[in-house]
């Protein structure tokens, strides 16, 4: 995201199954119709790629068999991306009762009785849910066997499984000395300023200074289990102060950003409503950045919280070659 | 990526059905009421030929609960509702562009029961309907893919036109158009036809007499027509 002062922060990662690109697709679709003065008049990149993009990604990590996406169904909040990018990909839609594994092979069964090798699958579930056999046995949405046929090098997953650990916010604090460690090199976007309580100086800090401060839980996501300091009495944050010492693993704390403002068309007037980007990064052979992104913004004017699941909404994002 | 699976090729089906149910509904309800102009209770032997008694106080009532009661299982709005629901897990295989012209038909029905003239702001719904089909031939590329559409299409046509007393040159047309169709359905899929019954409505449209007076025969045989052989009734 973007503060105020104009520097860029990244605010977390996620690498499990992160959803809205093609959101920006649709709105560019439909304002370069509505408004095709203002495409004319500035040099924007067109984002229209992604799908080539993905299916370039897809088919690097193919073992041999056609590009399917795994959905967990027509009721789930994405389903219409998961159905869009289907058709843009030319990949085959897949609920898991389609597919079966014989032999160690991922097949899609077909309506004659035959049945067709998969050999990616970019699944839209998360990682506990994907095969019964080897994670939550209840799951009903799930393949079995199908880590047995990823192990073997015989489907390629993404995003691959096991890839939320990066997705836990007290990792994410080490990113920047990752980054270090492994390249030698210094990052180029730089965390929001962030405390582990779990370290002795960091919970000093984050105890003295709760009020000023926004806790995040490491295991969640999606806006939730995010609280700010100002908004709590004093009687919550001393219990919350009790947790954070009973638990110090669980939580991070970060500087609150003054996000940047951006005009909403709200009702029918413009209004200012904090907004934050959701870059994506396709890594196949080489890694490319997405030359677009999802701008969620805040429905509240009070709020921070973005994510469409607490009712935040989204932009197209125009990237300039100028 | 020609791979179907049963459920697909299920989707497929249906979603051809209901829409053909919708567009031959609506013509079906655009010819009652202009009927019902001259007679008020024109509508009368439709409800026969579901097997409904008039429970309708008046045409008006008729009208509405066929065009808009998606709670009536005979409506253009239930129909609707339904092929929509195909249409929808069926974004790759017929196009994001095809199923906006279901959600914009589901639009102007429901835009419709505001309006004045009913008839009137029905037209467009034809129109989109046509444009529906018009994207079905143009971006399915699979053609194993658009003629299950094209069974359930022509399937529900024959069904209706002969449940709704059309005239017996229509219907041998359709029955025509169903046998093409049925031929380029590949071996060991569940639109294979039953040889049994596709035999006795072949008999039996085949001859103006017998239809005359065995239409009730060839449309209980028109619903068995993909029930595996050996599961005859």
């Amino acid at each position: 995201m973007q503060a105020k002062d104009g520097e860029w922060y990244i605010l977390e990662d996620n690498l499990r199954i992160p959803s809205g690109a093609s959101y920006p697709l649709i709105a560019r679709e439909l304002t370069r119709i509505a408004a095709p003065q203002a495409f004319r008049e500035n040099d924007i990149v067109d984002n229209r790629n992604y799908a080539k993009l993905l299916k370039e990604t897809m088919e690097n990590a193919n073992c041999g068999g056609i590009r399917a996406i795994l959905t967990p169904g027509r009721y789930n909040a994405a389903y219409f991306e998961h159905s869009y990018l289907a058709e843009h990909t030319g990949s085959v839609l897949v609920q898991n009762d389609e597919l079966f594994v014989e032999d160690n092979i991922l097949y899609h069964r077909t309506y004659s009785g035959g049945k067709t090798r998969i050999g990616v699958l970019y699944r839209r579930i998360a990682d506990e849910y994907l095969d019964p056999l080897n994670f939550l046995p209840e799951s009903l949405i799930g393949i079995p066997n199908l880590m047995e046929v990823y192990r073997s090098g015989n489907v390629g997953i993404i995003n691959a499984p096991g890839n939320g650990v990066a997705d836990d916010k007290g990792i994410y604090y080490f990113v920047p000395k990752m980054i270090k460690y492994y390249l030698d090199e210094e990052p180029i976007l730089h965390n929001a300023p962030t405390y582990l309580p779990f370290y002795e100086d960091d919970m000093k800090y984050v105890l003295d200074n709760l009020e000023k401060l926004v806790i995040k839980d490491v295991a969640e996501a999606g806006g939730y289990g995010v609280v700010f300091g100002n908004d709590l009495t004093k009687e919550k944050l001393e219990e919350f102060r009790r947790t954070i010492i009973a638990e110090p693993r669980r939580f991070i704390a970060q500087e609150v950003i003054d996000f940047l403002d951006l005009p909403i068309f709200d009702n029918g007037e413009t209004v200012m409503r904090k907004a934050d980007l959701r870059a994506f990064v396709l890594t196949g052979e080489i890694t490319k950045v997405w030359a677009s992104g999802l701008t969620r913004f805040s429905r509240n004017p009070d709020s921070f919280v973005v994510n469409s699941s607490q009712g935040g909404g989204f932009k197209d994002t125009w990237v300039l070659s100028r | 990526m020609g791979t179907i699976s049963l459920e697909h090729s299920d989707r497929l089906y249906w979603l051809g059905r209901y829409t053909e149910r919708v567009f031959t509904t609506l013509k079906t309800l655009q010819k009652l009421y202009d009927r019902t102009i001259d007679n008020r209770s024109g509508y009368a032997e439709y409800l026969g030929y579901f097997g409904l008694s008039d429970s309708y106080g008046s045409s008006r009532d008729f009208f509405r609960s066929f065009l808009y009661d998606s709670t009536n299982p005979n409506s253009v709005a239930y129909s609707l509702e339904r092929a929509y629901d195909n249409g929808i897990v069926l974004r790759e295989e017929i196009s994001t562009e095809t199923l906006s012209f279901l959600q914009l038909a589901k639009d102007t029905l429901a835009k419709s029961e505001m309006s004045e003239n009913t008839r009137l702001s029905l037209l467009p719904l034809v129109d989109q309907l046509y444009a529906f089909w018009g994207c079905i031939a143009d971006n399915v590329y699979d053609e194993e893919k658009k003629n299950i559409i094209y069974c359930g299409k022509t399937v529900e046509r024959l069904d209706l036109y002969m449940r709704t007393g059309y005239p017996y040159k229509s219907v041998k047309k359709e029955f025509g158009r169903l046998c093409k169709r049925l031929k380029n359905v590949p071996e060991n899929t569940p639109f294979c036809c039953n040889s049994q019954y596709f035999g006795e409505i072949e008999d039996i449209v085949g001859s103006a007499e017998k239809y005359s007076s065995e239409s009730s025969t060839a449309l209980v045989d028109l619903e068995h027509l993909f029930e595996p052989m050996g599961a005859a009734v």
